[in-house]
């Protein structure tokens, strides 16, 4: 079998850009969490249950990128979060200089905690750092234990791992001390948090370590 | 074309073995770096290729071209491109195929033409894979169809499983009808001649 090598083209002018917003939220306390995952593994639906959870103890808001629709930032908008819609025109993933306009357009006032919806894939936004304090993947369980095998950046470049749709676990071959030694082998020090944001199964401790987080990350910016 | 984890290397694996000794395939398997796809279907005893994109999320016509130099065509009857895992990139890039096929998997949710419309508007048919998980998801057909339709009228829509082989012989079929309109099986179905 022959594998041929193509031309690998990075764009890394996106960094200093990324720097400047991250110490810019820093100041400001207000944590970004860029929220990365394949499309349909459930970014709008485990957002809203952390709306509806933790929204009374930390103040919430939601940059949805879309590469057209709005479908989420209407469900979210629903849930009486602030959030707004950024339309990256066919674009696979985030910058920081989009996220650092849809934050500007949005207004941060009065916010804790700012999650970042990226576009759902599990390349390119792995590639592009947005500014945010705090990276976050998703991966679905029917998506299925070798993804960390396909896309090794991805589950590098995460701080925090939320394996959701645990609820469905009969009805697929996952086999997960299999994909949670993968996991571990590609980012030793990885949190990994399997929830159901359907039935609610592990959400307690995905929502406690995102008000550490928030928390922590504020306590950084009061001494910086 | 398909999302990562919607069953596309097992659709393929399913496909290589249903037509055995019909059709002659060959499989470009391309991934942005790791090569496990490939040893699936080269296992099946299939002809395949690795390609690497380098971190790029989608194939164009040049990188396919290099894949296919690679093969000797003579020797295949049917030659599938395993697109990068993106429902965005790779509706984007005309890799030279004559058809264009998108598999979506039940899990991923019936709401996908309304957020990635350009992917359903290229397709030539759509497979819904994973028609055994039907039961702990909430997706509703109709309102799937509805929304594919609207982005790609009269567009086919299949319902099967690539894991249990329910619903296979409606892709199979649809596969072999549009291989017959460029080459004939190697040997058909009621063994003539």
């Amino acid at each position: 079998m022959r594998t041929i090598e193509l031309h690998k083209s990075v764009t890394e002018s996106n960094d200093r850009d990324a720097e400047r917003l991250r110490s810019e939220l820093l100041e400001k306390g207000v944590l970004l969490v860029n929220l990365m995952s394949a499309a349909g593994s459930g970014k709008t639906t485990l957002l809203s249950r952390i709306i509806g959870d933790i929204g009374q103890k930390v103040r919430i808001a939601v940059l949805e990128a879309d590469i057209e629709a709005s479908v989420d930032a209407e469900r979210i908008e629903a849930l009486g979060a602030r959030s707004i819609q950024v339309h990256t025109d066919g674009m696979c993933h985030m910058d920081a200089g989009m996220t650092e306009t849809g934050l500007r357009e949005m207004g941060l006032d009065g916010i804790d905690l700012v999650f970042l919806e990226n576009i759902g894939n599990l390349i390119c936004p792995a590639e592009y750092d947005t500014g945010a304090g705090l990276n976050i993947m998703i991966s679905s369980l029917p998506e299925g234990d070798d993804k960390p095998l396909k896309y090794p950046l991805m589950f590098q470049t995460s701080q925090a791992l939320v394996l959701s749709k645990i609820d469905t676990a009969s009805y697929f071959h996952f086999d997960m001390d299999k994909f949670i030694a993968r996991v571990r082998f590609l980012n030793p020090t990885i949190h990994i948090f399997p929830v159901s944001a359907k039935t609610g199964e592990g959400m307690e401790a995905l929502e406690d370590y995102l008000l550490e987080q928030t928390k922590a990350w504020k306590e950084k910016g009061s001494h910086a | 074309m398909a999302s990562p984890g919607a069953g596309k290397t097992t659709l393929l694996s399913r496909t290589i073995k249903a037509l055995k000794g019909k059709y002659r395939i060959g499989v470009m398997e391309a991934d942005v770096d790791s090569s496990v796809d490939a040893e699936t279907i080269s296992a099946l005893g299939a002809k395949v290729i690795q390609l690497h994109s380098g971190g790029l999320c989608h194939m164009d016509a040049d990188m396919t071209a290099r894949g296919i130099e690679a093969f000797d065509l003579s020797d295949l009857d049917i030659l599938f491109l395993e697109n990068i895992g993106n429902l965005v990139c790779p509706a984007e890039f005309d890799v030279g195929a004559e058809k264009r096929v998108m598999i979506l998997s039940v899990p991923e949710g019936d709401d996908k033409p309304l957020k990635y419309p350009l992917m359903f508007q290229v397709s030539d048919i759509v497979l819904v894979n994973k028609i055994d998980t039907l039961p702990v998801f909430d997706f509703d057909k109709a309102s799937f169809e509805n929304n594919a339709h609207l982005r790609h009228p009269d567009m086919p829509i299949l319902y099967l499983s690539a894991g249990t082989g329910e619903g296979f012989e409606a892709w199979l079929n649809w596969l072999t009808a549009e291989a017959s309109k460029i080459c004939r099986p190697l040997v058909s179905d009621h063994q003539e001649g």
